[in-house]
């Protein structure tokens, strides 16, 4: 059969963000993929050295749409180990709730993205809806609806109000009270499941030469997360699972997916009750317009919502950052993994497994 | 806790002695728990790289550059850290990253690609030929990643200047009302 190059660009349905894939076809079947990302590069990197430490929040911010939160978090992680500062045990406890919340709802809309693309309008819209609850939290909490600038170097920016822990609770369990219709009429649907199982197969070992990370692997069943394995905010107070599966297919990967939100949010109601009361939430930072943060190099990582995000940074000494490298979870999963993944497979199932890989265009191109 | 991570720290003195014993020129430097910065001259690099490899390092996170434009010089680090070898429980060596550094000369920006060693190295090192311009010798496809126009300067190094830059290129587009009257 004759081999043809399709282009398989945000103009297509099945993409979610702007990227595009060339693919070498032999009728169906997928023999070659090449991504092709840049859509939306913005040169933050090189912005970021040109700015203050503290005006480069709402760049940070900016890298990662669908869940700013753990770019703050990282990025105040990263000033706050050049500066040496500690975080306040409150401010802790805080930066922990608000990261878990913002994993909540970055799942809801990556469940948003696979129900919305396989045709599941029903699931896609509660998905929706359920994540701006959650944006209505975001936004009492914070003023802002998507890119809040809530986590800052020491601590976070204020304390919760009065109530909130109470209102979270119960948006939480409205949401938790809608898990089994999610599961009738999406993750246990048969036609869900004879679509996504056996599809996009990353074996262990694969995943390991190509340095996959967050549910790629824990669809594996390797129990790979930062928050167990180099514990930061107050994720070491808590004791919560980290949810597996062993298929290492695009089934595996959503109900990895499935149950890591599930943990959270039980993660997010053992942090309120363990939460102190009264205490700072920020310690005291000099000057932001006369910051200069001491010389020498920093690298930190965390667990964003789609997997390990590291953070290498450089100072001189100076009143902006030399240097800043955001290593995102889907630069790995979107130009390397995703490649070797669409080898052989279908082109009715591209998008499929590159929603089911996470991939978030912004995150690659910076 | 407290011994979890003198157990941690015992480890990379192991390490760093082992290092230090096997390479010549080598400078090691543990600045905090679980964090090790090897600085290297460029011959040993991918010795050094295959040797963390064999010792457990087996989850390579990053390459990165900077450049130093004072000492007329790019500094490349490489980032490894650990995948846990079991699944049970979590050892110490999956909480430590080591940063391997090395400097190349500014004027003969190349280096050779380590994709043999990391396969993941891939991107990295072609984002690194379009924003630095350093050459990866044995690279299979130093194409452009992200960059759609070609510039003089790659764009990340220290001397391309991004307002000359955008006022160069962009201020130069006749607005609307220009264009009008240009066509009267």
């Amino acid at each position: 059969m004759r081999e043809l190059e399709l282009y398989f660009g945000p103009q297509h349905l099945g993409m979610v963000g702007n990227f595009s894939i060339t693919l070498k076809v032999e009728g169906d079947r997928i023999i070659k993929a090449s991504a092709n990302p840049g859509y939306l590069h913005r040169g933050f990197e090189k912005l970021m050295e040109q700015r203050t430490w503290i005006q480069n929040f709402p760049l940070v911010c900016r890298i990662n749409v669908v869940e700013p939160d753990h770019m703050e978090l990282i990025y105040s992680m990263g000033v706050e180990k050049l500066a040496g500062i500690e975080v306040p045990k409150k401010g802790k406890y805080i930066r922990s709730i608000y990261c878990e919340m913002a994993r909540v709802a970055s799942h809801l809309f990556g469940a948003w993205a696979y129900a919305n693309m396989l045709g599941f309008d029903t699931v896609a819209n509660w998905a929706m809806y359920h994540r701006d609850l959650l944006l209505d939290m975001f936004e009492e909490l914070t003023g802002a609806r998507v890119y809040h600038i809530y986590i800052r170097p020491g601590g976070v920016r204020r304390d919760f109000p009065d109530g909130f822990t109470d209102r979270l609770v119960k948006t939480l369990h409205k949401i938790g009270g809608k898990v089994p219709d999610y599961n009738a009429l999406f993750f246990e649907n048969r036609l869900f499941k004879e679509r996504a199982e056996g599809i996009g197969v990353v074996t262990r070992e694969e995943a390991i030469r190509m340095g996959a990370v967050g549910h790629t692997i824990k669809a594996i069943g390797m129990e790979y997360d930062i928050r167990k394995i180099e514990p930061y905010a107050a994720y070491d107070q808590v004791d919560f699972n980290i949810p597996t599966r062993t298929g290492g297919d695009a089934y595996s990967r959503l109900l990895a997916i499935r149950d890591d939100m599930i943990e959270s949010v039980h993660m997010i109601f053992k942090l309120i009750d363990k939460m102190p009361t009264n205490g700072e939430v920020c310690t005291k930072t000099p000057n932001p317009f006369k910051w200069k943060v001491p010389a020498g190099e920093a690298y930190v990582r965390c667990e964003s919502s789609r997997g390990e995000l590291g953070l290498y940074m450089v100072s001189n000494g100076g009143d902006k950052p030399y240097r800043v490298h955001f290593n995102t979870p889907s630069y790995n999963h979107g130009l390397t993994v995703l490649e070797k993944a669409l080898e052989g497979e279908s082109i009715a199932d591209v998008g499929n497994i590159m929603i089911s890989l996470y991939v978030v265009p912004p995150e690659i191109d910076r | 806790m407290a011994s979890i991570i003198h157990k941690g720290n015992s480890k990379m003195t192991d390490l760093k002695q082992m290092l230090l014993s096997g390479f010549d020129d080598i400078n090691i430097n543990i600045p905090e728990d679980n964090r090790m910065v090897v600085s290297t001259k460029k011959e040993s690099v991918l010795s050094i790289l295959i040797y963390l490899k064999k010792f457990g390092y087996n989850h390579f996170a990053l390459v990165s550059c900077n450049d130093w434009i004072d000492d007329n010089e790019f500094e490349l680090i490489y980032i490894v850290s650990a995948y846990q070898k079991n699944d049970e429980q979590y050892q110490d060596i999956e909480k430590s990253s080591i940063i391997v550094k090395t400097r190349i000369s500014r004027e003969k920006a190349k280096f050779i690609t380590i994709i043999d060693i990391f396969e993941n190295a891939e991107p990295y090192e072609r984002e690194i030929h379009e924003m630095f311009g350093i050459n990866f010798e044995g690279h299979p496809r130093l194409t452009p990643l992200m960059l759609e126009r070609n510039y003089k300067i790659p764009p990340f190094r220290k001397d391309f200047d991004t307002n000359k830059y955008v006022e160069n290129t962009f201020g130069k587009i006749p607005s609307i009302k220009e264009r009008k009257e240009g066509n009267k």
